[in-house]
This record gives structure tokens, C-alpha cells and sequence, in this order.
């Protein structure tokens, strides 16, 4: 699937772009800093008829649209018409929620709904969302009922680069813009709401002091150098890519005032995945000395030993790693997302720049 | 909530205000999409598609249909092969459908159809047209939006074609049970009066009266059905202006800005 | 979208009967705690070549921790390859892996259904990142190897309830023992790796006490610990020092890179734990 789809490179080409990118500072094909984003344009609200929707476009073409639809629904397991009066603060307590009170799905155009990969990106969307719990507790009404949180995710364009970040951006947006409607009923009783829209409260409240929803950042790392936002073409020699999701800490401002921090958010590290790098299934080289075509390889072929060939690197002949990479990269490339003022935080202030409706 | 018809025959107003033989506002936009061969955008009242054209193109290695893949190699013309996907905040209740939806199959293919009869397909043997809509949000005629959004697009990917094909659908403003054989003819339906009403969608071939697709699946008077086919085929020609209005302000707007070259003998083309 | 082929079970969810017992009662109130070291593993018990039909095959039994009622976890998997591919495959450089993992209908409490559900797909996924770095795939261009996991038996307590929210721990327990045993079963079936692969899993656990700090244990049972406030699964190959598979899911603060860092390191010293069961295994078939 998706990161493991056909690139259409040669053996030399994947060289040539895998050398290129082992450089000191890395030279990229379409001349980015390794930070540096692709360029995007992106817009919420889009859907009166949703609760909350976002459309972000990747300059290379890439379209997603992400649409949030709310459902009142009867919490189970809920028994009791124990009438205690607990007053708010047990009350506040009791405020829980559950992980299947939100569903995501995701649609990719050309792949089956219960495709492997498919069920992978969800997993991976919905895994950062609901890692620190506060995310379910938002839905709660009361005991009895709770809102049940459809996300769906549609990338619209074909699947030209690996989807994730901007399923992930476009996910972030559409629950910033999320409305429910305002609960006039109280207690336990069965919820009615204002019909008013423009009184409705964002299911994340708008202002400073707040966390937001999470996002999901792809890193590679290719020898030494670390590149964020790969395209298609790049991760087919990628050594290694991880998909980290971070949010954002609730900004305590004595805190961080106290102590002084660097400047920048304060984040927090909700996953980690490794991704399965797609230059494990490119074609590899040949080197000269086998190739048969350049004549000297027809005795070659007589020996035995000629597989021994395989194990030993020629310079400048693709071959697709093997193995896996050392802790001390994968702890570098977490490191690095997480970094204060560093990627993750230019993108989030990016989004911040976004405005709502 | 049963629709008011009564309220029609007083003011002849229809519940959104409409006359009888009035189009919703119709937007649309071609070329939403950079990476795409072609790809539009259109709204029809609260009816939002997007259409998205890959190719024509070589047709890629079928996965697990053997038998297809290779009597789509001996083909003489272009296959098209088109795809919906309705998203499950499109409508008011959310309601995910599968994409093995039979509803959906029926207008994949009735859009198929369409399109590969008015395409040129024979220009491009052994190859794939690849149509992917997806309906962003639903309030009645939904096959005509569809089929608008995919004309356009193919418009845009540069395809040939013989003219447009514009839809639009038609109803009636009495319902079947009522008999009522001097009902009059309604244009462009909403969600409401689809649900209630009987109508019918018509897609025509550019300006002409030729029928590209013709579907309706409500029950009504053989007396009242031409009056609402004639009623379609009008409405077809209006949104054939409309999505021409659309196609030659991108075009004017691509040679300003100078996307594209003027193309020869257009030097007395009117650029304001 | 009813299975109509099969004889299912009762629709509804069915709860074991929890009979008003005084011992009952005690169990269900205290939690069982961890007895083991928090750096040692639970003993595993794993044997290759059990299925004669398959090219390859490994058992793998994870011990109960000790006490009635919670399961430990059993895994049999089977590898049908290197073979072709079908004859209108497009041409492939290397070996196509394809991974299955699923849960017996049985397996853990909710019962699972006879397809493959998300969480599954999604485990096989991460099985198949995992494996595919251990094995030289371009020593087999043009075939397919498929590798299936079934988990007879899932890692669940009976008595936590089901609202804890702790299937994702169970989870991570799930892949790293699918990783060990799939590991085994492709050495059993001779394809060629560049070394053994195990999973291992640490946790960020905190117990029930107000003033109890978060420690890190390897190999957690969920049941066993109040709160588990993060933990990752890792895929290691030791003889090269690398991670093929890391799966981290928790809720860190950015000044507790430490504590990641940390943790990592005990899930690579879980994974190195069974490998060495996994190679001693070996060497028992080999003999």
C-alpha cells in the first residue's frame, strides 16, 4: 500500500538520490531544508452540514478532507437510578470517557476499506487522539448519554505521497473547528440542546490556555541526516521512517515562567510507530563486475562462489537495506520532533495561523 | 416531516422559494487540483462533489481480478472505469455506505455509461479513464451533480468529447397517489421534494435533445412524465450555459495569466 | 453485517457468572501485584516444527502469572513459502511477505468474529515492518511467503472488567510474542535473516498507592499494575544492534525524554531476553 507503492526509479537513480540525501547538509530533490515543509493551503468549515470539516492541499497535489459528525448516544452500562446527590464535584469525577465513543475511518481512493494499510493509518490517527484520555472525556453529557464522535477521513487526490501527515493535519483542523451544541438540560436527564448554532462551544475551546488535538509528523533518516515531510520519492531510499505523533502540553504559565524554559510549546510525545521504509522492496543494482552484459561476467557465472557477491557493497550500486537502524537514530529522530522551537512547533503555530470559519 | 404541497398551488412557491422552472445556484470550479489530470468541483444548492480524472493512462496491474485484466488489454477503446465515494457526513444523519454499495454500483455505472458514449474513447486503446467523485454533502440530485462534476473534469483533463453531458433532474408537483393529472412540472429537485415527489433525472448531450441518461425511479402518470422530461431537457441546456460559463472563465483566466499560450487562431479571442 | 456462513454464538455479550463467593470477593477487590523482578520476563516455552503441513511452524506459550483466572498467552504460527507467485503477479525483486494475525473467535474476552477486525490488520502490519527487516528478501526475487499467526489464546484476565482501557497494552503483549514466534517459524521454515528477531515490551507503570512513583517493568501484565502510563513494543535484531519495529504509545511530557530513552532500552532488554529462549529453542530442533 501506500508506502510501499511503485516508484518508478532505477537502481542508479535511487543511488544517485540516496547518496544525495546522505550529504552534509542533505541535498533534496525538490531543494528543501531537511525541516522544511511542503507548502500547503488549507481551510475549515467548509461543510454546513458537519459539526466540524477541514480541506487541506499539499502543493504536490495531495487533497484530503476530513468531516466530524456528532450523534447523541445512550452510554451502556449505566444502571442506576440511584438518585445520590452527589453535587458537582463527584459529578466532575464521574466525567469519563471511552475509547469507542470516537470512530475514525479512512478512505483512500484505490484501496480497499479493510486494506491492511488503511487499518493501519486509522489506527495510528485514532491511537494519538485518544493517548492521554482527556480527548473521550470531552464527549461526555452526563451519565446516561454521551456524543459519539464520527471522524472520516477522505483523501480525495490518489495516493501520490505517503498520506499520513496530511491526513493528520487535516484531522487536527476539522477538530479545532468542531462544534457540539450547548447542553441546556441538566443532570441526568435526557439532554436537549440550543438550537442557537453561534452559541454552540468548540469541543476545543478557543483561546491560549488550552491543549490541542494532536498531530501526527512523518521523519526519515537517511545515514546521518534527518528529514521531516519525505515525498514519495525520498522515503524509496529512506533508511528508516517513524510516524510520531505530539500534542501540546497545557500551558501552565506560572510554570513555565518559573523555571524559565526555552522558548517555544512545551509538547508531549503521545506515539511512536515505525513505519515499514518502502526501499526494502526497490530493485537493487548490479554491479559492472557481475553483470553479465559487460563480458567479464561470463566466467563469473561459472564459479559457485558467485552469490558471495551479493554480501559485499559496491559503491555506488543501489541495494535496499537490510535490517533495521540503531536505537541511537530512532531515539534521534524522536529527539528531534520533539525538539522546543523546533519542527513540530513551527507546525503547530502554522495551524494556529489557520483561521476558524 | 411530510413536505407541504399545498402551500404550492397559493403562491407557486416551492418550499425553498423557487418557481417551478427555477435551478438552484449552481458554483462550480475546474482545476481544484494541482497533481490531478483533471479535477472540478460543483455545488448544486447544498449538493457538493468533487470529481477527480486520472489518465487516460496505461491500465495498472488489476489485483486479484485475473481474468478481467486481461480482456482489458485486448480492448480497442478506452475503458471507463469510475468511482464513488460517499462520505458518511454527507447527509443530515450520519450513514456510512459501503462502496459495495448496490446503489452505489448503479450509479458508478449508469455514469460510466454516460461518459463512454460521449467520450472518444477509440482515441485511446488499451487504456483506463479513471473517474474518482466523491459527494461531500447531499441535498437531492445527486446522479446530476455527479455527472455534471465528472463532464467537467474530463473537460479539464483534456479528454475529447462530442459535447457535454449536463443532468439535471425534473419532478412533479403532485405526488403519484394524488392523481392529479394538470400537476405542474418542477425543475432541479431538493432533498424534500425528491423524497416526497415523483421526479426523474435526464441527461442530455450538450444543447441538443439527445438523451444521454434517463433515470427514473418513482412512480408516476404517463401523462405528467413528458411534461417533466421536457422540463429536464430544458434544465439541461441551462446548466450546459452554466458549465460552459465555468469552463471558458478558467480558460480566459489561464491564458491572463499566462498558464497557457493563446491557442492559434484565438487572437481575436474577447479577454475581458 | 451478519456472518451468515457460520454458526455464531449469541449475539449478545455474555459474562461469565461471577458467583458470591468470599474468595471471590477478596480477588476481585485486590489487585494481584507483580511478583517478578521488574527487569525479568515470565518463562515462555517455544517449539518449532508443530504443524508437518506447513513449511515452517513455532508454538509459543507465554506462563499465566501464577494465579487462577488470568490466561497467559498462546501462539501458534505457521509459514507456507518461498513459493511462485501467481502466474499474472507483476515481477517482484524480492520476496513478498504477507502477514495474518488473528485472534481466535475465543481468544480474550470480547469475542472476536471470524474476520479480520482493524486492530488485527493493524497488528499485522506492525508484524510485517518487523519481519521484513530480519530477512534478506532479494534472495528470493519473484516469490511470496505467508506468514500466519493464530493467538489461541489471548493475555487477559478474567476478572478486569472490559472498560479499563487497557487493549492496547494487551495488544503490544500480543505483537512482541507474534514477532518471537514468527521469527522461529522462518528459521524453521530455512529462510534466510540476517538474525533472529524477538519482541519485547516495557511499561511506564504506577501503582495504586497515592505516593507511589512510576517504574519501568518489562514484560507487563496489565492486570497486575493500577495504571500503565506508557510502554513500547520493540522488534530487535541483537547481532546487529537494530530496531526493526518500535511501537510507543503513551503520553510523555517533552522534559521526560529520559524516561523514553529508558524505556526503549528495557524493551530492547526484554526482546534480547527472548531471543535467547528463541536461539536456545533453535538449537534444541537442530540437535
Amino acid at each position: 500500500m501506500a508506502p510501499n507503492q511503485h516508484v518508478l526509479l532505477s537502481p542508479a537513480e535511487l543511488a544517485y538520490l540516496h547518496e544525495a540525501l546522505s550529504l552534509t547538509p542533505p541535498i533534496r530533490p525538490d531543494g528543501r531544508a531537511p525541516t522544511q515543509f511542503r507548502p500547503l493551503v488549507a481551510e475549515t468549515e467548509i461543510l454546513p452540514g458537519t459539526n466540524g470539516s477541514a480541506r487541506i492541499c499539499f502543493a504536490d497535489g495531495t487533497e484530503a478532507i476530513v468531516g466530524v459528525k456528532a450523534e447523541v448516544e445512550r452510554t451502556r452500562g449505566y444502571h442506576g437510578d440511584d438518585e445520590e446527590e452527589g453535587g458537582e464535584e463527584k459529578r466532575e469525577q464521574e466525567r469519563e470517557g471511552q475509547d469507542e465513543w470516537v470512530e475514525l475511518t479512512v478512505e483512500i481512493p484505490g484501496y480497499r476499506e479493510d486494506d491492511a494499510s488503511t487499518a493501519f493509518l486509522a489506527a495510528m490517527l485514532s491511537e494519538a487522539l485518544l493517548a492521554d484520555g482527556g480527548f473521550a472525556k470531552k464527549l461526555w453529557i452526563n451519565r446516561r448519554f454521551h456524543w459519539k464522535l464520527f471522524l472520516d477521513i477522505i483523501l480525495i487526490s490518489p495516493p501520490l505521497s505517503y498520506p499520513l501527515p496530511l491526513l493528520s493535519l487535516t484531522t487536527h483542523l476539522a477538530l479545532l473547528s468542531t462544534r457540539l451544541p450547548r447542553l441546556k438540560s441538566e443532570g441526568d436527564e435526557d439532554p436537549f440542546f440550543d438550537d442557537d448554532w453561534a452559541a454552540a462551544p468548540y469541543l476545543y475551546p478557543q483561546g491560549t490556555a488550552t491543549t490541542r488535538p494532536p498531530i501526527t509528523l512523518l521523519v526519515m533518516a537517511v545515514g546521518r541526516n534527518i528529514i521531516f515531510d519525505p515525498t514519495k520519492e525520498e522515503l524509496a531510499v529512506a533508511d528508516v521512517v517513524l510516524a510520531v505523533s505530539v500534542g501540546e502540553a497545557a500551558t501552565d504559565a506560572s510554570s513555565t515562567k518559573g523555571k524559565g524554559k526555552a522558548p517555544g510549546r512545551s509538547l508531549r510525545l503521545l506515539s511512536v510507530r515505525t513505519v515499514d521504509p518502502p526501499s526494502r522492496v526497490t530493485p537493487p543494482g548490479v554491479p559492472n563486475a557481475t553483470n553479465s552484459a559487460y563480458g567479464i561476467a561470463a566466467s563469473a557465472q561459472k564459479q559457485p562462489e558467485a552469490r558471495t557477491v551479493e554480501a559485499q557493497a559496491v559503491e555506488g550500486v543501489w541495494r535496499a537495506p537490510r535490517g533495521g537502524a540503531k536505537p541511537a537514530v530512532m531515539a534521534a529522530l524522536v529527539q528531534k520532533v520533539l525538539e522546543r522551537g523546533g519542527v513540530a512547533d513551527e507546525v503547530l503555530d502554522a495551524l494556529d495561523a489557520v483561521e476558524l470559519g | 416531516m411530510p413536505l407541504d404541497t399545498s402551500a404550492y398551488s397559493l403562491a407557486l412557491l416551492r418550499v425553498d422559494g423557487r418557481r417551478w422552472n427555477e435551478l438552484r445556484r449552481i458554483h462550480a470550479q475546474i482545476r481544484t487540483q494541482a497533481a490531478a489530470d483533471g479535477s472540478s468541483y460543483l455545488e448544486m444548492g447544498h449538493t457538493k462533489v468533487m470529481c477527480v480524472v486520472t489518465g487516460p493512462s496505461e491500465p495498472g496491474p488489476r489485483r486479484g481480478t485475473a481474468g478481467a485484466g486481461a480482456a482489458g488489454a485486448s480492448k480497442a477503446v478506452a475503458e471507463v472505469a469510475v468511482s464513488v465515494v460517499v462520505a458518511g457526513f454527507s447527509s443530515v444523519d450520519r450513514k456510512k455506505r459501503g462502496r459495495n454499495d448496490k446503489r452505489n454500483l448503479e450509479l458508478q455505472s449508469t455514469i460510466a455509461n454516460a461518459l463512454a458514449a460521449s467520450l472518444h474513447t477509440h482515441l485511446f486503446p488499451h487504456s483506463v479513464i479513471q473517474v474518482s467523485l466523491h459527494v461531500l454533502s447531499q441535498d437531492g440530485s445527486l446522479l446530476a451533480a455527479l455527472i455534471n462534476a465528472a463532464t467537467l473534469a474530463c473537460v479539464d483533463a483534456g479528454i475529447p468529447m462530442t459535447d457535454y453531458v449536463v443532468a439535471c433532474t425534473a419532478g412533479s408537483t403532485s405526488t403519484y397517489a394524488a392523481g392529479d393529472e394538470s400537476a405542474d412540472p418542477l425543475l432541479d429537485l431538493n432533498h424534500q421534494e425528491e423524497q416526497e415527489l415523483p421526479g426523474l433525472t435526464v441527461a442530455t448531450l450538450g444543447e441538443s435533445d439527445r438523451v444521454a441518461v434517463l433515470v427514473c425511479e418513482s412512480r408516476v402518470q404517463v401523462g405528467r412524465l413528458e411534461g417533466m422530461l421536457a422540463v429536464g431537457v430544458d434544465g439541461c441546456k441551462q446548466v450546459r450555459e452554466i458549465l460552459d460559463r465555468v469552463v471558458r472563465d478558467k480558460g480566459k483566466r489561464m491564458v491572463l495569466e499566462g498558464t497557457v499560450a493563446k491557442g492559434e487562431g484565438l487572437e481575436d479571442m474577447d479577454l475581458d | 453485517m451478519a456472518d451468515r456462513r457460520r454458526v455464531n454464538g449469541p449475539v449478545g455479550a455474555t459474562i461469565p457468572p461471577v458467583f458470591e463467593d468470599e474468595d471471590v470477593q477478596v480477588q476481585a477487590t485486590q489487585r494481584t501485584t507483580r511478583s517478578r523482578a521488574p527487569n525479568g520476563i515470565r518463562k515462555m516455552y517455544l517449539k518449532t516444527g508443530v504443524t508437518p503441513s506447513a513449511s515452517g511452524s513455532a508454538y509459543l506459550e507465554i506462563e499465566t502469572s501464577g494465579k487462577d483466572g488470568v490466561s497467559g498467552l498462546k501462539l501458534s504460527c505457521t509459514v507456507h513459502g518461498p513459493r511462485s507467485l501467481p502466474r499474472l503477479s507483476p515481477f517482484s525483486p524480492h520476496i513478498i511477505l504477507s502477514t495474518h494475525v488473528k485472534f481466535a473467535p475465543f481468544a480474550t474476552k470480547q469475542r472476536r468474529g471470524y474476520l479480520r477486525d482493524p486492530s488485527e490488520r493493524d497488528l499485522g502490519t506492525h508484524l510485517e515492518a518487523a519481519l521484513r527487516g530480519a530477512i534478506i528478501a532479494d534472495r528470493w526475487p519473484k516469490s511470496g511467503v505467508d506468514i500466519i499467526i493464530s493467538i489461541i489464546e489471548g493475555d487477559q484476565g478474567r476478572e478486569t472488567s472490559g472498560a479499563q482501557g487497557d487493549d492496547t497494552w494487551d495488544m503490544m503483549n500480543a505483537l512482541s510474542g507474534c514477532i518471537t514466534v514468527a521469527s522461529a517459524a522462518l528459521a524453521d521454515a530455512g529462510i534466510d535473516c540476517v538474525d533472529t528477531v524477538a519482541g519485547g515490551v516495557a511499561a511506564l507503570v504506577r501503582g495504586s498507592g497515592e505516593n507511589d512513583t512510576a517504574r519501568i517493568v518489562i514484560d507487563p501484565i496489565p492486570s497486575e499494575h493500577e495504571r500503565i502510563e506508557a510502554a513500547c513494543c520493540i522488534a530487535y535484531l541483537p547481532a546487529r544492534d537494530e530496531i526493526t519495529n518500535l511501537w510507543f504509545k503513551g503520553d510523555m511530557p517533552d522534559h521526560d525524554m529520559g524516561i523514553y530513552s529508558e524505556l526503549v532500552q528495557q524493551g530492547i532488554q526484554a526482546s534480547k531476553l527472548a531471543n535467547r529462549v528463541l536461539v536456545e529453542s533453535l538449537g534444541e530442533t537442530v540437535k
